[in-house]
């Protein structure tokens, strides 16, 4: 994902904020890393250069 | 089985079936150019592998199948793993919010309509693409349904359902077309789109 794209996401559950951490990233977008958010205190992952932010029962069910 | 696993592990079948049926996809496309704005920011959920979104260039996507995400990323979309219900965008974010053939496999319509409307600027477009269930497309899917790995659990809607729940959500404005297919004489076929305004005062 591209760093811009961070301006516009957020939490799928509380809608609050996410702190991005990343783990690879080249020229154009970050590759592999998370975005976490500290009221839900959870980790959303990225891979592949595509967030994914699927809520936790959701991924569970 | 989830569902979105059903598209994670049928996607290049899904995805093959836009080219078997080159007529139907491009007047499927075609109906949707009739509502989709050509400017302004652009979200499509459960965008599968942007066989809509591609050619309406619709800049954002979110579906809940990460094989069917990566498939639309490399059409050029910026794509994210997410569900209808919870949308991963912040308020007022989007211009237009297109829903393709999609509402059939939401398990909670009544929220990803008020999800689409949350993100959508005020005075922005929802977009729904759907086989009518009363009509001639709809009977056919669904008397085909239990042969179908994609459309087993999908649960059809009637435009009238459709029509209350964007009214609900305050969705003014409505307009529908449908498309018509010679096999069914002529007469309005089931693939319906119907848009809707969101309230309020646009921002300056």
């Amino acid at each position: 994902m591209r760093r811009k794209l961070l301006d516009i996401l957020c939490c799928p559950v509380c809608k609050g904020e996410l702190t991005l951490n990343v783990v690879e990233e080249n020229d154009v977008e970050i590759v592999e890393g998370s975005l976490r958010c500290g009221t839900c205190r959870v980790e959303y992952p990225i891979i592949d250069g595509i967030p994914n932010l699927l809520p936790p029962e959701a991924e569970d069910s | 089985m989830e569902q979105s696993q059903i598209f994670d592990d049928y996607v290049e079948m899904y995805d093959r079936w836009y080219d078997e049926h080159p007529r139907i996809y491009q007047s499927e496309v075609s109906a949707l150019e009739h509502f989709v704005p050509w400017y302004g920011t652009g979200l499509e959920v459960g965008v599968g592998t942007a066989r809509f979104a591609a050619p309406l260039h619709i800049e954002y996507g979110i579906d809940p199948s990460p094989e069917m995400a990566h498939l639309a990323a490399q059409r050029e979309i910026t794509a994210v793993i997410g569900r209808g219900e919870c949308i991963p965008f912040c308020d007022n974010t989007f211009d237009f919010v297109l829903m393709a053939t999609v509402i059939c496999f939401v398990q909670d319509l009544e929220k990803a309509i008020l999800e689409s409307a949350r993100v959508l600027k005020f005075q922005g477009t929802l977009i729904l693409a759907f086989i009518d269930r009363e009509s001639p497309l709809g009977t056919e899917y669904r008397c085909d349904a239990e042969s179908s790995v994609f459309f087993r659990h999908a649960k059809f809607h009637t435009l009238d359902e459709v029509r209350n729940v964007l009214t609900a959500a305050k969705f003014t404005q409505q307009e529908v077309i449908q498309t018509v297919f010679e096999e069914y004489g002529s007469k309005p076929s089931g693939f319906v789109v119907i848009r809707g305004i969101k309230e309020g005062k646009k921002a300056p």
